[in-house]
């Protein structure tokens, strides 16, 4: 992850010189924390709001379909590196009512700018855990949201700060961080992991649809269509394959040789009209390493409770 | 592959486990350099979405995850085909049970690439909208551990938790694939009010009762049909919806899927089920949300 | 196994030659390729481990369905009083859902049904029509000796798999699920009564005789259901209230329940671990 930048709010250095810690720990988590001999210092948070228009959301009229290929306002961002891939009509014909040109491209600069909200925040959530001493952040929690109709998006990282008993800081300055707090880290770390970081990524793809999957996506029943009916929209479908295999690829690289550990992957689709669709998938996980083998373990004993 | 040993036998309990150090232990092999430095030679490097217990079963029984996989799938559904009509929607059941099927194949085809013998924990999500079905799994592909890659059975993709599958392979059972049916139809066409000659009459309305019950027998059997295919022994955990359309009401939809299962060998063997009591009282787990402060 | 046809007997029963009288041809399909040996059940895969130890193998997904016309009955608006005709409509259409299913769990050869569901679908369409549906999974003793009930029927229980085998182990045998239903109108207050306590907080005699009645006739009727089966008791009682269509006046008190019987005095429950877990 990027640089830490060097800029939290007064306040925050302000509320940890008090040295009384607040955490966001429920009691049974506390309690297994301290089991552990994880010590909670204090509530870390980090935050960044990033400019979010809907991108490619244009194209309202706005050279629709030309056949000159790249009609409507996000298409100008094609081939901006990443996954790109054409998806032309099989008709002869060309004409302001038929989509000839379709396009699945990766908006690179969407992801661009969620990886940059993120990693911001997160920055600032390990920076405000370096100093007061932290070792690790455990119970991470991250969201976006919108901030009303600003056309904004804030990002949100927030955690237990905690100190290993007689452990040592870590060796670059920078708090290890996991999603897990409680049992499951306990038993994580039981297994035989440790904990190096939270991991995210997310992929971002747009259908720019040609007149087959238009016609399939809205049911129409155009004369020029000489698309089967009930068949499968293939420009949409490879779209949601790579997207998710983006996200996947984004947060292997970020792995190194490390596992990741109770992800969890999440896609969404915005359909904008005539075919047209936004994919976004982001993929969240624990980045973990092996420290010891795993010991054989007895299979666990069957129960019913009586009550 | 032979059966494995019955739960807990030949084995030493396991000894009280020095959390506190095994902490320690785990934060300074971070400050080594070379990541899985300390860990054994083949540290292998899997993305999983199940949960640390879930993989703790599945190690008792041989068998590890190695990777997160997905397939999807959207078939196209005509205009009209909501328009009030008798019978089956078959565009609609046709294009819900293809689009099942490729979805499952292209699960199957990343597990085969990723070197899983199977795939457990599929969350399956399937929608119908007016003009096209999706369906989307996501799941993690396993293997036994040190897997040569050769099997006499096929790769199998299941929606049992990674706890089910452990439970089940102990008792001798092996899931085989998804099996899935579904049947649409209009609701018959006759109000319910011209139904009953005598208002104030409380009977049967054969009409509807046989519309609706076919339909729902048809989308099992179709289901059941998938299972047979498989040389399946039985489906289990079944899940089964009903109702109508959100932009059609007068079409109504029936669709059940489970995972097929086989017995592997011979005969089922028994878990051999302890009862317990529990003193205590069920305790909230971790959430992450409650650090969102609502 | 020949081809079954709806007016086949199903070899395996002990006793009475049921025929499924009215069960749609899609389902002698379904059922038929059950008989081949597939089982199909909805049941998790903690309850069919328990149903096969104690021996019990499941054979189905079973069931019965009915739409039945659930209209207005005349009531006096002052009167406080059990509409018999809608009562009785309620009572028709679950039996005529449950009777299907058991069909179809006898045309398997089974032995009992558990899990059993029972739901009231309502329908845009059907105003003043509702469909309610028996669904269960069709079991079978693994021994071959016959565990249906004493009308020579499979037994049907809404009983967990963990229930099942909890209650199994006690050397009890579910006999059937049984209902009691009675749909009551409660009387609507006049207004010189409504003023009258308008600000206190007092009983109101006529709502607590009504309910008091009303409940009490569902589960006496669903008592009786218990005795005709020579039940020795009752486990898993509930009272489910449900206004269903008719407005807030008009409320269907339903009292279900599983009658079990004893089969032997030996209890093998082994004798609980005390546990206390550590984990959520």
């Amino acid at each position: 992850m990027g640089e830490a930048p060097a800029d939290l709010p007064e306040a925050a250095v302000r509320r940890f010189a008090e040295g009384a810690f607040t955490s966001g720990l429920t009691v049974p988590d506390f309690a297994a924390c301290l089991q552990m001999g994880l010590e909670p210092v204090g509530f870390v948070q980090g935050y960044c709001v990033m400019q979010w228009q809907w991108y490619g959301m244009g194209g309202m009229g706005l050279g629709m379909g030309l056949g000159m290929g790249m009609g409507g306002y996000g298409a100008q961002y094609a081939n901006t590196g990443g996954y790109s891939e054409n998806w032309p009509c099989p008709h002869g014909m060309v004409s302001a009512e038929h989509r000839a040109w379709g396009q699945n491209f990766e908006q690179t600069w969407v992801e661009t700018a969620w990886t940059e909200g993120f990693t911001s925040s997160y920055d600032r959530m390990v920076e405000e855990a370096a100093s007061v001493g932290a070792h690790g952040i455990v119970g991470v929690v991250d969201t976006n949201q919108p901030l009303s109709d600003m056309g904004v998006l804030e990002f949100r990282v927030q955690g237990t700060a905690v100190r290993v008993t007689d452990g040592v800081p870590p060796a670059d300055g920078r708090p290890w961080t996991t999603y897990l707090a409680g049992q499951r880290l306990a038993k994580l770390v039981e297994a035989g992991y440790a904990p190096v970081s939270i991991a995210a990524a997310v992929a971002s793809v747009r259908v720019w649809a040609n007149c087959i999957t238009e016609n399939l996506t809205e049911g129409s029943n155009s004369m020029y269509s000489m698309a089967q009916p009930g068949s499968e929209i293939d420009q949409t479908v490879k779209a949601h394959s790579v997207v998710r295999r983006l996200a996947r690829r984004r947060v292997r690289d970020q792995l190194d040789h490390d596992s990741l550990h109770g992800a969890a992957m999440a896609t969404t689709e915005h359909e904008l009209g005539q075919g047209d669709a936004e994919l976004q998938c982001i993929l969240r996980g624990n980045r973990v390493r092996r420290f010891k083998g795993f010991d054989p373990m007895p299979a666990p004993v069957p129960t019913v409770r009586l009550l | 592959m032979t059966l494995p040993a019955p739960p807990g036998e030949g084995l030493p309990a396991p000894g009280p486990v020095d959390l506190k150090a095994e902490m320690v232990r785990a934060t300074e092999a971070l400050g080594r350099s070379a990541p899985g430095g300390s860990a054994p030679a083949k540290a292998t490097r899997m993305m999983s979405d199940l949960s640390i217990d879930e993989e703790l079963v599945l190690h008792s029984i041989g068998w590890e995850p190695i990777e997160l996989v997905s397939g999807v799938s959207i078939h196209s559904v005509p205009m009209y085909v909501w328009n009030w009509g008798q019978g089956e929607i078959e565009y609609a059941s046709a294009a819900y049970a293809r689009s099942f099927a490729r979805a499952t194949e292209r699960i199957h085809a990343e597990c085969t690439k990723a070197g899983g013998r199977g795939v457990v924990g599929v969350h399956v999500e399937w929608e119908v909208h007016r003009h096209h079905v999706d369906v989307a799994l996501v799941g993690t592909a396993v293997r036994p551990v040190d897997w040569n890659g050769l099997s006499p059975d096929p790769i199998f993709v299941s929606d049992l938790s990674g706890r089910d599958f452990a439970l089940l392979h102990n008792a001798g059972w092996e899931p085989l694939g998804l099996a899935a049916g579904a049947s649409f139809v209009y609701a018959p066409r006759r109000s319910v009010g011209t139904a009953v000659k005598q208002k104030g009459q409380n009977v049967e309305l054969t009409n509807f009762t046989e519309a609706m019950y076919a339909a729902r027998e048809s989308a099992m059997e179709r289901m059941q049909t998938s299972a047979l295919g498989m040389e399946g022994t039985g489906v289990v955990e079944v899940k089964v919806t009903e109702g109508p359309m959100a932009f059609a009401h007068h079409a109504v939809a029936f669709t059940a899927y489970g995972t097929v299962v086989r017995l592997r060998a011979g005969e089922h063997r028994h878990v051999g089920a302890r009862m317990v009591l529990p003193l205590d009282d069920p305790v909230l787990g971790f959430d992450a949300t409650a650090l969102r402060g609502g | 196994m020949s081809d079954t046809n709806e007016t086949s007997d199903t070899s395996d029963m002990s006793g009475t030659g049921d025929t499924p009288q009215d069960l749609p041809e899609g389902a002698s399909r379904r059922l038929a390729e059950l008989e081949h040996g597939l089982f199909t059940s909805d049941l998790s895969v903690n309850e069919f481990l328990l149903i096969k130890e104690v021996g019990f193998h499941p054979l189905g997904f079973v069931m019965g369905s009915s739409i039945y016309h659930t209209g207005i009955q005349t009531r006096k608006w002052g009167q406080s009083q059990e509409l018999t005709k809608l009562t009785e409509a309620m009572y028709n259409a679950r039996e005529l859902a449950m009777t299907r299913m058991e069909e179809e769990a006898a045309e398997l050869g089974a032995d009992g049904v558990v899990g059993v569901r029972l739901d009231v679908n309502y329908y845009e369409w059907g105003k003043d029509a509702a469909e309610f549906i028996a669904v269960g999974t069709a079991v079978k003793a693994e021994n071959g000796v016959s565990h249906r009930n004493k009308l020579g029927k499979p037994f049907t229980s809404d009983l967990s798999g963990q229930d099942f085998w909890t209650l199994m182990q006690t050397g009890h045998i579910p006999q059937g699920l049984v209902m009691g239903t009675c749909v009551y109108h409660i009387a609507h207050r006049g207004l010189g009564a409504t003023l009258g306590s308008a600000g206190q907080n007092v009983e109101l005699p006529n709502f607590t005789q009504a309910l008091y009645e009303a409940r009490e006739l569902a589960m006496t009727r669903m008592q009786d259901e218990a005795t005709e089966l020579g039940a020795s008791g009752i486990v898993g009682v509930r009272l489910e209230e449900k206004s269903h269509q008719w407005g807030s006046h008009t409320i269907e008190f339903l009292s279900l329940g599983t009658a079990v019987v004893k089969t032997s005095d030996e209890v093998t429950l082994p004798r609980p671990t005390t546990i206390i877990s550590l984990d959520n």
